[in-house]
């Protein structure tokens, strides 16, 4: 049986009720798209909530997913609306936004060494701030892409873009984040990321 | 002067080393290279950040919480009856308050209920309780309301009148004897009859004779009497006959001429006795 048969009959054993179907299917795509909805709004409680209205809106619409293509990229279709929503009017409401210590945490392994970790901390929030000033269809697509981890194809249906046009847009938005965080610092000072850019070594 | 070649490479799926080689050879692509490699070596470092076993029993409740839209079609109809349980309910309540598509529908099926009646015209209500007055008034059939009938109280007192004048009972008669004594031949048949069993039953006979005689008569006069007056209803019923008027354009003197011919010989007759005279 293929991985979208294998979906399929998931989905089928789901919409009839069956219990230990809709367990699998959580233990599958809850870190994923818990993953996409933090990467999209940068706090734990938010996130929390975007799942399970994530979620919700997955089981309300079993019936529309045919097996035509993989339930990651279905689901991921269904994620990205929701996400860019919150996205949209979170960035409405804070013209500028500021990323917290505390906001990036969960996404950083601590090591022995508190100055590295200083830095990829600084590095990381930068990398956040400079995401939340580049359009939102650059954004999103390197979220799914490098820190999300989707395939191009599962991006082109989530997205409903051929391949073409998402590769372009991650190089895009890839120069768009790193021209960014070189405006940010340039107009800070040479003094004040010194020592994170030059941890970082790239953008000064 | 920038350079699209970088770009071109990583959107045709070309390796990074094809990249780099590109990129050593043109400085616009050179610094491109960096920011690409700079921000991917960014994200390489993050890890994916972990959600807590509380989400996850939240979202295992999921099915719990609500229904998907086939189902919830069901359960609008069955909350149409009434017959639905409460879980379901309220299942159902939270999709319909997430999904506008189900919203509509139930609201649209809920209105069949909240429509008022039809108002008819004004002028309708009194159009039908005349049309409806004579149906108001018809009385159930019961066996014995014909009774009340006055036509059928005649008839069955003509009836009742026929059957006694045929079983011999005149009221006029009874009336007469009840001011009357029985007759002593009467009282003598009587008597006779009783001394003995033979005379009793010739003495019946005989009274059945007689009454059979008596009977007889009564009918036949009875029945003559009626058709003598059927024969009168009849005649008096017949259409009086039909004036034989001349129209317009008929022979108007042939009357008038025999008529006229009976007033001359008149006259002369009258001449005639005066001249004798």
């Amino acid at each position: 049986m293929s991985g979208n048969e294998n979906d399929r009959d998931m989905v089928d054993r789901c919409r009839q009720g069956n219990d230990e179907a809709w367990r699998e299917l959580v233990d599958r795509f809850s870190q994923r798209v818990y993953s996409v909805a933090y990467h999209f709004t940068l706090k734990r409680e938010d996130a929390e909530e975007l799942s399970q209205e994530i979620f919700l809106k997955i089981f309300e619409n079993l019936h529309r997913y045919d097996g035509g293509f993989p339930l990651i990229a279905w689901i991921a279709s269904l994620s990205r609306n929701l996400c860019i929503d919150r996205y949209r009017r979170s960035k409405r409401e804070k013209s500028f936004r500021f990323v917290s210590d505390d906001a990036v945490a969960p996404m950083l392994t601590s090591s022995d060494d508190p100055a590295a970790d200083a830095i990829r901390r600084e590095r990381t929030k930068m990398l956040f701030a400079a995401l939340s000033e580049i359009p939102e269809d650059l954004a999103e697509i390197l979220v799914l892409r490098d820190l999300d981890g989707l395939a191009y194809e599962e991006i082109g249906r989530a997205l409903e873009l051929p391949d073409g046009t998402v590769k372009s847009r991650l190089f895009r938005a890839r120069a768009e984040v790193a021209k960014k965080i070189r405006e940010r610092h340039e107009s800070r000072g040479p003094g004040a990321f010194a020592s994170v850019a030059i941890a970082a070594g790239a953008f000064v | 002067m920038s350079c699209q070649e970088l770009e071109r490479l990583f959107v045709a799926g070309a390796s990074d080393l094809q990249g780099r080689k590109h990129a050593e050879s043109c400085p616009a692509c050179a610094a491109a290279d960096r920011d690409q490699q700079s921000v991917r070596r960014l994200v390489a470092v993050l890890r994916p950040p972990v959600g807590t076993p509380a989400l996850r029993e939240a979202l295992l409740a999921v099915p719990a919480r609500t229904v998907d839209c086939e189902n919830a079609s069901l359960l609008i109809a069955a909350a149409m009856d009434e017959e639905i349980e409460a879980a379901n309910r309220q299942r159902l309540a939270f999709h319909l308050f997430r999904c506008s598509g189900c919203a509509l529908a139930s609201g649209t099926l809920g209105i069949t209920r909240e429509l008022a009646p039809p108002q008819p015209a004004p002028w309708l209500a009194g159009r039908l309780a005349a049309s409806a007055r004579p149906a108001a008034k018809a009385v159930p059939r019961v066996g014995w309301r014909w009774l009340l009938n006055p036509k059928s109280a005649i008839a069955f007192a003509y009836a009742a009148a026929l059957i006694v004048m045929l079983a011999g009972f005149n009221p006029a008669d009874l009336a007469r004897k009840a001011r009357t004594e029985i007759p002593m031949e009467a009282r003598s048949v009587a008597g006779a009859a009783s001394v003995t069993l033979a005379d009793r039953v010739g003495a019946f006979g005989e009274k059945a004779l007689r009454t059979g005689m008596v009977f007889k008569s009564r009918v036949f006069g009875y029945g003559r009497a009626a058709i003598s007056n059927a024969v009168q209803l009849v005649l008096k019923s017949d259409p009086p006959p039909a004036r034989n008027r001349p129209s317009s354009g008929q022979e108007r003197s042939a009357p008038f001429k025999n008529e006229t011919d009976l007033t001359v010989a008149s006259w002369k007759k009258d001449l005639a006795l005066q001249e004798n005279a």
